[in-house]
């Protein structure tokens, strides 16, 4: 189900785009990534609005005195919480609900990364039983030699004047775009806890991801890269992006309520 | 509150920790064994490497006479059909880019090379006095057999999954660049090279004066071996992964459509063919008038050379993609993923006469 649903259409999708483009499977990646950005943008755009609405009931009067009156009463708190949502007709699982659709998506991409490089025996058997009548067998195997880098192995660069030391240069760009990404698309929140989940989550998010980096597939980690840099393009192109949030640190400013 | 604001990140942590075992899960390289076994053998000694070790198994009673290295070493992963060499040597790479040399009379290492950067899958060729092995890191090294020093390295532009044939002094090298290559053994120069519009994985097979190899490009080619200028060839299905088993009239193979069948060697023409079932990987065995096929379904299949009738069939444990041996009165075979890594077959019956497994 999971090989016929997600993983074969898209190991055989990162195979054609390879194939149109000059055998390159970092610049196949790339591409690759913003196609699935574009078609998952209708689920981005729906998370956005419901993120939005979410801020702009959070910053409401109604939603500040809710919080003081019942700061308390934590069970109270969620009843009344649930009743304004009723009342505006907010679903709060429209937010999420796009981010667990776009799991599998990422799952997925990774799988199929690994699975089209497949640098040993067991992993190029494992590509022959996926690929598709029409990706053409001449291309097999894959070129996975990307600038300086091999997208089978993690990445490392070594300067001439370091021999000895690899640096991690793709593990450094995850872990910034990726905090810079969270900083510039996590709204601020009138809720202590989506406060305190934020600041974790900013912190937390690029450390993870830039394990993966630096210990998985720098092919992976190119990904991650060209995902946060597509976001942070998507999101500037609504409008709503403010550079001053890179300066700021420690997390998300609580909205001020509207008169 | 205080305990809210400790609870709280480690629910979020504990959310990312799931995602990365989701993530490293869904590869299935965590799991998955990397190759299979690689197998070779004397009259008297089986030697399977699988993973952590290399076995020296008593062909007789199917015991272990000892195993390199003695202690288990997670750094090691040997897959690389083992060569025997004319001195008594045991010569092998692994996925830690290192060539072992080691003393068959007990397992010691005589020495090792490590100049390669990337991984060993396939197997070594002796030449004379030179050890051809090589890499995944697209060179062939050419080593001092008894020092493991290197004496000449040719490049290619993909990695090298298979040992090169030796023949007087040309070296013929499969590559996955899709190239042929003719080399000269005491230089590692050029003599010539063909490409063959898909990956080579297996040593070619030299019959006569027909060079036979089977490429990922849907078939089996047949080369001069003096120019490299190509004669007949087989349109298949699947890719074609092992190369040909051949006796004086016909060759042997099977490819990744699960088809299997034997070819005239004059012209190529199919004398017959028959469905194995699931993926044929390695290269058969052939004997006196039984060939034997092997499957990644585990099945292990003797027809008849003559017209492909089945003879016998067993179902082993696990995947079977090392190519099977003919030593004697056994058929050995080595199983993928499993407890038992060598089982020994009778190969009038398919009866089996023992099973290594090797003690943990």
């Amino acid at each position: 189900m999971w090989d016929t649903v997600i993983l074969n259409p898209m190991i055989n999708s990162l195979l054609w785009i390879y194939d149109l483009l000059w055998n390159n499977f970092g610049l196949a990646i790339i591409v690759f990534t913003a196609l699935i950005r574009l078609v998952t943008l209708p689920l981005t755009l729906q998370q956005q609005r419901s993120t939005q609405k979410m801020q702009e009931m959070q910053g409401s009067k109604a939603w500040q005195d809710m919080q003081k009156k019942y700061k308390d009463d934590k069970q109270k708190l969620q009843q009344e919480q649930l009743k304004l949502y009723q009342e505006v007709g907010f679903n709060p699982l429209s937010g999420c609900l796009p981010t667990l659709i776009q799991l599998p998506i990422i799952f997925g991409l990774y799988g199929a990364i690994i699975r089209a490089l497949a640098t040993t025996p067991t992993q190029l058997l494992e590509l022959a039983n996926h690929i598709y009548d029409f990706i053409p067998s001449s291309i097999i195997p894959l070129n996975s030699q990307f600038l300086y880098m091999n997208l089978g192995q993690p990445e490392r660069l070594y300067l001439s004047f370091l021999p000895n030391i690899g640096i991690p240069v793709l593990t450094i760009l995850v872990v910034i775009s990726t905090y810079f990404q969270n900083k510039l698309m996590t709204p601020p929140t009138g809720d202590a806890q989506g406060a305190q989940m934020g600041k974790v989550m900013a912190l937390y998010m690029p450390l993870l991801l830039g394990y993966f980096a630096y210990t998985l597939a720098s092919g992976l980690a190119l990904y991650f890269v060209a995902s946060n840099l597509l976001a942070i393009v998507q999101y500037a192109a609504t409008g709503k992006v403010d550079f001053k949030k890179l300066l700021s640190f420690g997390g998300n400013s609580t909205p001020k309520p509207k008169r | 509150m205080a305990r809210r604001t400790l609870r709280l990140p480690w629910a979020a942590v504990g959310a990312l920790f799931v995602a990365a075992l989701l993530l490293t899960g869904c590869s299935g390289a965590a799991l998955t064994p990397s190759s299979w076994p690689g197998l070779a053998a004397d009259a008297e000694t089986g030697y399977v490497a699988n993973n952590q070790a290399l076995y020296a198994v008593d062909l007789a009673t199917g015991a272990e006479r000892w195993r390199f290295p003695s202690e288990p070493n997670r750094a090691i992963a040997l897959y690389a059909p083992p060569l025997i060499t004319d001195d008594g040597l045991i010569v092998l790479g692994g996925f830690d880019k290192t060539v072992y040399a080691i003393h068959a009379s007990d397992g010691s290492q005589a020495w090792a090379f490590a100049q390669a950067k990337d991984r060993y899958v396939g197997g070594a060729a002796q030449a004379g006095d030179l050890i051809l092995v090589p890499s995944s890191d697209h060179t062939l090294y050419a080593l001092q057999r008894a020092s493991g020093a290197l004496v000449w390295s040719f490049d290619t532009r993909a990695p090298l999954w298979a040992a090169p044939l030796v023949d007087s002094d040309v070296v013929y090298l499969p590559s996955q660049d899709h190239t042929l290559y003719a080399l000269d053994q005491r230089t590692g120069k050029l003599l010539w090279s063909r490409d063959l519009s898909g990956a080579l994985s297996d040593t070619p097979v030299l019959v006569g004066e027909l060079l036979l190899a089977g490429t990922f490009g849907h078939g089996l080619v047949t080369l001069d071996p003096g120019s490299g200028t190509p004669g007949w060839t087989v349109t298949t299905e699947g890719w074609v992964w092992g190369n040909p088993a051949a006796d004086d009239a016909a060759a042997y193979f099977g490819d990744l459509s699960g088809t299997a069948r034997a070819v005239s060697l004059e012209d190529g023409s199919e004398l017959w063919s028959y469905q194995a079932g699931s993926d044929v990987v390695a290269s058969p065995a052939v004997g006196e008038s039984a060939v034997y096929f092997t499957t990644s379904a585990g099945a292990v299949q003797a027809r008849s050379t003559a017209d492909g009738a089945s003879l016998w069939e067993v179902t082993l444990a696990g995947p079977v993609n090392t190519d099977p041996l003919l030593v004697g009165d056994r058929l050995l075979v080595a199983i993928a993923g499993g407890d038992v890594l060598l089982a020994a077959l009778d190969p009038a019956s398919g009866a089996t006469r023992w099973t290594f497994a090797p003690a943990k």
